[in-house]
């Protein structure tokens, strides 16, 4: 219970020194673009009520999340698929390492030129920038199964479907969530800029709005709320992390104990 | 019968050829114990994988009551020597013993049964829902046991299973398998470096060269069949057995100029 307490201390202990230190550093500032915190959080409440929530921060997060679990489909599909056959990896490895390598935001104005400005550019955008941690991760994670693994698997009759869904994925899944971890990341950050470079919702359009209008405590909010949102999901994706991969940190802890 | 007649595994990278498995032929009665014991470094585990289908020999066959290998056969069953590898982390002791049955379209009942009853016979009742890495080296080693007897083998094949665990619980774990195998009347191919071992726990103990691997002997074990880690290792017959199996191995090292 102490052991507890005290982590929550030390893990709560920073950013409130932060939070405070903006408070108090900004108290007295009467720089436009900088206002005092106090401000920015008065701005925070009025500004992020209800009906913006709605109008605002939900288009936002269902792009959001069609992008990411699309990205998820299709990243763990071919993966699997690549990492299965020698064959394939050998040939599309070095055009999956040259896509990686450009970075996404480049491409936003390039799928506009398809997609159009709808939400159906944004997802796409969310795809194409964060599927590359999840088919490379999940690539290299069927790539590494273990061998006696497949072969008690192969000589115990495990084939098919079930070698897959029993063996194939679950030895590759501390993988895979790293990937799905940085692809969450990535996927916030393109959310926000897909939005900025055209749309007519959505909270990085919403920023961009304040910015223009020059409402400074109200861009500051939704930055901070921006923060919050990506605080709060990756939290989430530990949590569920966690619960789906026990049996990776058990063994992990035994084989560090061991 | 398991008959292995003229078998040879050449390994080809590039131009570079290494000749495994020379020229192996042997066979395994039904119902019989048969101790492989050679050389470290003979090849062992290659004529292994050639047994259980696992790997291609170059030239040569290897039967199954008549019919020819060429993938796992169904009624063989395999003790690997890594059980930390063998078993899947990712599930429980439950789980891995009935994956395999489950791939067998067992029914659900009889499946429960043969769970239940071969990790009983192993010493494990309760342990179902523990993960194999909550388990001693020992204990996964008698899981992955219980894995290979559940599947009702008519052919069980132990790869050095007890290579890795510690003295004391190789010698409980030796008189597990002469007392399963008595009982189930499963036909067993042993591979093991360990001459004692070989000694002990076989009808008939074959003996293989350094690799490239032929047989180098055949001794009949002639030994009572109540086997006792404290009388039959005393007893003089076991002595004279073990040091001809011993003699055997130095000739072939010798032969090879190792």
């Amino acid at each position: 219970m102490v052991g507890i307490l005290k982590r929550t201390g030390l893990a709560v202990a920073l950013p409130l020194v932060l939070f405070v230190g903006w408070y108090v550093l900004s108290a007295g500032s009467t720089n436009f673009y900088a206002p005092p915190l106090s401000r920015i959080l008065t701005a925070f409440g009025d500004t992020w009520q209800a009906d913006r929530l709605q109008a605002d921060v939900a288009p936002s997060l269902l792009r959001l999340f069609a992008g990411y679990l699309l990205a998820a489909l299709i990243g763990i599909g071919l993966g699997v698929a690549i990492g299965l056959n020698r064959r394939l990896r050998a040939t599309v490895e070095p055009v999956l390492e040259f896509f990686r390598a450009i970075p996404p935001p480049v491409l936003v104005p390039v799928i506009m030129l398809f997609a159009g400005i709808g939400n159906g550019m944004k997802v796409t955008v969310i795809v194409f920038g964060c599927i590359w941690p999840i088919l490379l991760n999940t690539v290299e994670g069927v790539r590494a199964v273990d061998s006696v693994v497949l072969d008690t698997a192969r000589s115990y009759g495990v084939n098919g479907p079930a070698r897959l869904t029993r063996v194939v994925l679950p030895s590759a899944a501390p993988q895979i969530a790293a990937g799905l971890r940085q692809a969450l990341s990535i996927a916030i950050i393109l959310m926000v800029i897909s939005e900025m470079f055209a749309a007519s919702n959505g909270l990085g359009f919403t920023i961009v709005q304040f910015q223009r209008s020059f409402a400074i405590p109200e861009m500051w909010s939704g930055i901070i709320l921006l923060g919050l949102l990506g605080f709060v999901l990756s939290l989430l994706f530990r949590l569920a992390e966690r619960r789906a991969l026990r049996w990776y940190e058990g063994l992990r802890a035994a084989q560090r104990a061991g | 019968m398991l008959e292995v007649k003229g078998l040879r595994k050449v390994y080809r990278s590039g131009s570079r050829e290494v000749e495994a498995l020379r020229d192996l032929t042997f066979t395994v009665e039904n119902g019989e114990l048969v101790c492989l014991v050679g050389p470290s470094g003979c090849g062992k585990t290659t004529l292994l994988r050639c047994v259980s289908g696992l790997l291609d020999p170059t030239a040569g066959d290897v039967r199954v009551n008549g019919q020819a290998v060429d993938g796992p056969p169904k009624g063989m069953a395999v003790v690997f020597q890594e059980y930390g590898r063998s078993l899947f982390p990712w599930m429980t002791v439950r789980d891995n013993v009935e994956l395999p049955l489950k791939q067998k379209k067992v029914d659900k009942k009889r499946r429960a049964e043969l769970v239940a009853e071969s990790l009983d016979a192993v010493g494990l009742s309760g342990s179902e829902s523990a993960y194999p890495w909550q388990l001693s080296g020992g204990m996964q080693q008698r899981v992955a046991i219980a894995r290979a007897v559940a599947y009702e083998p008519q052919t069980l094949l132990m790869d050095e299973p007890f290579a890795a665990v510690d003295a004391q619980t190789r010698a409980d774990l030796e008189d597990l398998v002469r007392q399963l195998w008595k009982r189930l009347g499963v036909t067993i191919l042993f591979v093991t470096h360990d001459i004692d071992e070989s000694v002990y726990l076989g009808q008939r103990v074959v003996m293989l060269s350094s690799s490239p691997t032929v047989v180098q002997d055949e001794l009949i074990i002639d030994l009572p069949a109540e086997r006792d880690q404290l009388t039959t290792r005393a007893a003089p017959r076991f002595i004279e057995l073990r040091t001809r199996v011993y003699e055997q191995i130095q000739a072939a090292k010798k032969n090879t100029g190792k």
